[in-house]
C-alpha cells in the first residue's frame, strides 16, 4: 500500500503534464466565415443558422466532397457527379454509382443551396445536412457504410487536424462529417451571371436575349420565379416518364397519388452547364426541351393547370426557342464553373 | 496460514450464498418469441412466381397470391404483468431490443428476451415497425441491428422498411411489391420538424397489444410466447385490397401500393398493425403460452 500511492501520483503527474502539453499547443479557432447574401434571394433555410458555415467547416466539407473514401470501393466522391465545371451537376442521364450502377435520378446541380427550402427533386429532405447520408448508403450510389468511412478517414492526419481545428477535438462522427458537407454546399453560391449584372445595371441583353427574357415573363415565369428561377413547388408538366417502376415523383414522399410524377421545378442558373434535362436526363439539350413543350406533353389527370387549361402545351415559335435559350445563357455564371 | 483460513471462509460463505440462491426462485429468466406467419391457419411457404410449394392465399375480393419473401421489424416490446405493471424491453435500443423477422430465415422467427423480471405477465405489447425517433438509419447507434439486414433499409428515405413483401397475384402470377415504412421527414428527434399533415398515414409505425391466453410464468420457467401474424389480412383486413394492373405509363414498385394508386401504404398498414385506435391487433394473436 505505501508503494502504491506515490505510483499514483506519477501517473497522475503524467497525465497532467500531457494534457497541459496538448491544449497549450491547440488553441480552438474556427470563425464563422460571412457569405455574401444576394439580396433578391430568397429566405435561408433555417438549418443554415444552426449549422453556420465556419473556415475549417468548410475546408474539411470540401475535402470530404472530393474525397473518394465516401465511396465502398474508393471509386467515386461526391463530386463524380456533382462535377464543379457542370454547376456541380452531373453530364450522365442518371447518376452512375461504384461498379457502373445506374441510379433512378440526373443528379442535380448543387448551387445556392442555402436558400432551398426542400431538396432533392421530390423534396425528400428538408434539412441539408440531412441529405449526405442518403448517396452515401444508397447501393446505386457510393454504397458504403458510414462506420467504415469513419474508419478510412481516421487514417488520414490531415482529417485528424481538419477534425480538431473545425469542432475543437478530433472525434469523427457521421454528424460531423454530414455537417462540414453541408457548410461548404452552403457556399456554393451562383449570383453573378449575366442577368445579374443586367439587373444591376452593370451590363445590357443583346436584342435576342431582350427578346427571350420577354417570352419568358410571359410563358415560363410562373414556375420558374424568384431570383432561383424555381418556384420550389412541385409540378408534373408531363414529361416523358422515368421507366424505372421506383419512380413516383413527389407522391414517394407525400404519400399522395395527386402527386404522381410532380416533381420540384429545378433552378434554371447555370442551365447551360447541366444537360441533359429532365429527371432522369430525358432532354440533351434546351431545344429539345422546349421543342418538347411547344409540341405538347403527356397527358395526366394532374398536369399542371398552366399547361392542361393550353392544349398540354406551351407554344412557342422556332424565334421564340432560340431567344429563349439566349436568355437561359445569361444565367451562367463562368466564376461559380470556374471558367475565370 | 491466518490468510489461508480467511480465503477459505470466504470461499465458503460465496459457496452458501450460491446454493441459497439455488433453491430460490431466480429474479429473472428468458422470454421466447416464437412468430408463425401465416395465411390463416396455414404456416407460409415462401416460393417464386412459378412455385408449386409456396401457400397460396385467396383474398375477400377473389385474387389469389404468394409471397416470395416476407420480412417485418418488431420493435418496442414490453411485457405487463398481472399487478398491469409494463416491464420495456431495451425499447430505445434497437441492437438489444429489436428484432427483423425474416421468413426465408427459421432462426429470425424466434427472439429471446433475456434478464425479464420474475413475475407473471399477461400481457404483451410490441410495435411493427420503428418509432421515427429511432428510424434514422444510424450504423453508428446501433451497429448491429444496421448491419442485421442491408435490404430492409430505406436509402432515400434513411429509415427502415417496416415490413417488406414480395410475391405474386392473379392468374397470371403478376408481380406484387408491399413495402411500408415512415415518411415523416425533418428530423427523427424533433417533433416540430415532422410533416403532420395526415399524419397516421405518413407514420407506419403502430403498437401491438396483445392479451396472453395464459400467464407468461416467468421465473424457475422460461415461457415461450407463440404469436401468429395472419397475413392474409395484408388484403383482406379491415381494408378489403383488390391489387391492379398499373395504369398506362405508371407504376409504383418500391412504394407500397394497389400497384396504381401509392396513397394507399396505410390501407397496408392498418390491415396488417391496426390503426391504433379501434384495432390494436392487426393481423397479430397469441397461438399460446408454454411456460
Amino acid at each position: 500500500m505505501k508503494k502504491l500511492i506515490p505510483n499514483i501520483f506519477i501517473v497522475l503527474l503524467v497525465s497532467s503534464c500531457s494534457n497541459e502539453a496538448i491544449y497549450e499547443s491547440f488553441i480552438f479557432d474556427n470563425p464563422e466565415i460571412e457569405l455574401s447574401i444576394p439580396i433578391d434571394f430568397p429566405v435561408l433555410n433555417n438549418s443554415f443558422y444552426t449549422n453556420k458555415p465556419t473556415k475549417y467547416g468548410i475546408e474539411l466539407g470540401e475535402k470530404l466532397f472530393f474525397d473518394k473514401k465516401l465511396s465502398r470501393d474508393n471509386s467515386i466522391s461526391c463530386a463524380s457527379c456533382h462535377i464543379p465545371e457542370n454547376a456541380f451537376a452531373d453530364h450522365n442521364s442518371k447518376g452512375i454509382g461504384i461498379d457502373g450502377r445506374v441510379g433512378l435520378r440526373n443528379p442535380p446541380p448543387i448551387q445556392n443551396m442555402a436558400f432551398m427550402q426542400v431538396y432533392n427533386w421530390e423534396g425528400s429532405k428538408s434539412k441539408l445536412e440531412n441529405q449526405p447520408l442518403v448517396p452515401i448508403i444508397t447501393p446505386e450510389e457510393m454504397d458504403a457504410s458510414i462506420l467504415d468511412i469513419i474508419e478510412k478517414i481516421e487514417q488520414d492526419d490531415d482529417y485528424i487536424e481538419l477534425f480538431k481545428k473545425t469542432f475543437g477535438d478530433d472525434d469523427i462522427t457521421g454528424d460531423r462529417i454530414y455537417k462540414s458537407i453541408a457548410q461548404y454546399e452552403y457556399t456554393l453560391i451562383s449570383a453573378n451571371s449575366k442577368y445579374d449584372r443586367v439587373q444591376n445595371e452593370n451590363d445590357t441583353f443583346t436584342e435576342s436575349e431582350a427578346q427571350g427574357y420577354q417570352t419568358f415573363q410571359e410563358k415560363c415565369i410562373s414556375c420558374h420565379s424568384t431570383a432561383l428561377f424555381t418556384d420550389q413547388s412541385y409540378r408534373n408538366i408531363g414529361f416523358p416518364i422515368n421507366p424505372d417502376n421506383e419512380e413516383t415523383g413527389r407522391t414517394r414522399v407525400s404519400l399522395n397519388s395527386d402527386d404522381l410524377m410532380r416533381f420540384r421545378v429545378p433552378s434554371l442558373r447555370n442551365i447551360e452547364y447541366t444537360a441533359p434535362y429532365g429527371s432522369f436526363g430525358q432532354f440533351a439539350t434546351l431545344e429539345e426541351v422546349l421543342d418538347y413543350l411547344d409540341n405538347g406533353v403527356l397527358e395526366a389527370d394532374n398536369l399542371d393547370p398552366i399547361l392542361k387549361d393550353n392544349n398540354n402545351r406551351i407554344p412557342l415559335s422556332e424565334e421564340e426557342k432560340s431567344n429563349l435559350i439566349a436568355f437561359m445563357k445569361t444565367l451562367s455564371d463562368t466564376e461559380f464553373i470556374g471558367l475565370q | 496460514m491466518k490468510n489461508l483460513k480467511k480465503y477459505l471462509l470466504l470461499s465458503l460463505s460465496v459457496l452458501a450464498l450460491v446454493s441459497c440462491n439455488d433453491d430460490d426462485v431466480p429474479v429473472a429468466n428468458n422470454v421466447t418469441l416464437e412468430f408463425n406467419n401465416t395465411f390463416g391457419d396455414e404456416t407460409i411457404v415462401l416460393g417464386d412466381a412459378n412455385s408449386a410449394d409456396a401457400t397460396v392465399n385467396i383474398s375477400s375480393e377473389g385474387q389469389k397470391h404468394h409471397f416470395s419473401e416476407l420480412k417485418y421489424i418488431i420493435t418496442n416490446i414490453r411485457l405487463v404483468n398481472d399487478e398491469g405493471v409494463e416491464f420495456p424491453y431495451n425499447t430505445q435500443n434497437l441492437d438489444t431490443g429489436a428484432t427483423i423477422i425474416d421468413q426465408s430465415k427459421p432462426e429470425t422467427l424466434q427472439y429471446v428476451l433475456s434478464d425479464i423480471p420474475t413475475a407473471d405477465y399477461t400481457q404483451i405489447k410490441f410495435g411493427l415497425g420503428v418509432k421515427e425517433d429511432l428510424n434514422t438509419l444510424d450504423e453508428e447507434l446501433f451497429p448491429v441491428f444496421y448491419n442485421a439486414d442491408l435490404e430492409i433499409h430505406w436509402y432515400w428515405a434513411t429509415g427502415y422498411r417496416f415490413t417488406q413483401v414480395e410475391g405474386y397475384y392473379g392468374d397470371d402470377n403478376a408481380p406484387l411489391s408491399i413495402h411500408t415504412g415512415s415518411v415523416l421527414g425533418g428530423d427523427a428527434d424533433d417533433e416540430s420538424t415532422w410533416n403532420t399533415e395526415d399524419i397516421h398515414a405518413r407514420n407506419a409505425y403502430r403498437d401491438i397489444t396483445l392479451n396472453l391466453t395464459t400467464s407468461a410464468m416467468v421465473g424457475e420457467n422460461a415461457p415461450t410466447i407463440k404469436i401468429k401474424a395472419d397475413f392474409d389480412y395484408l388484403l383482406s383486413g379491415t381494408n378489403k385490397i383488390t391489387l391492379e394492373t398499373p395504369s398506362e405509363g405508371y407504376t409504383a414498385g418500391t412504394l407500397p401500393s394497389k400497384h396504381s394508386s401509392p396513397s394507399t401504404m396505410v390501407e397496408f398498414v392498418d390491415n396488417m398493425a391496426g390503426n391504433g385506435d379501434t384495432d390494436i391487433t392487426g393481423m397479430f394473436s397469441i397461438e399460446n403460452v408454454e411456460n
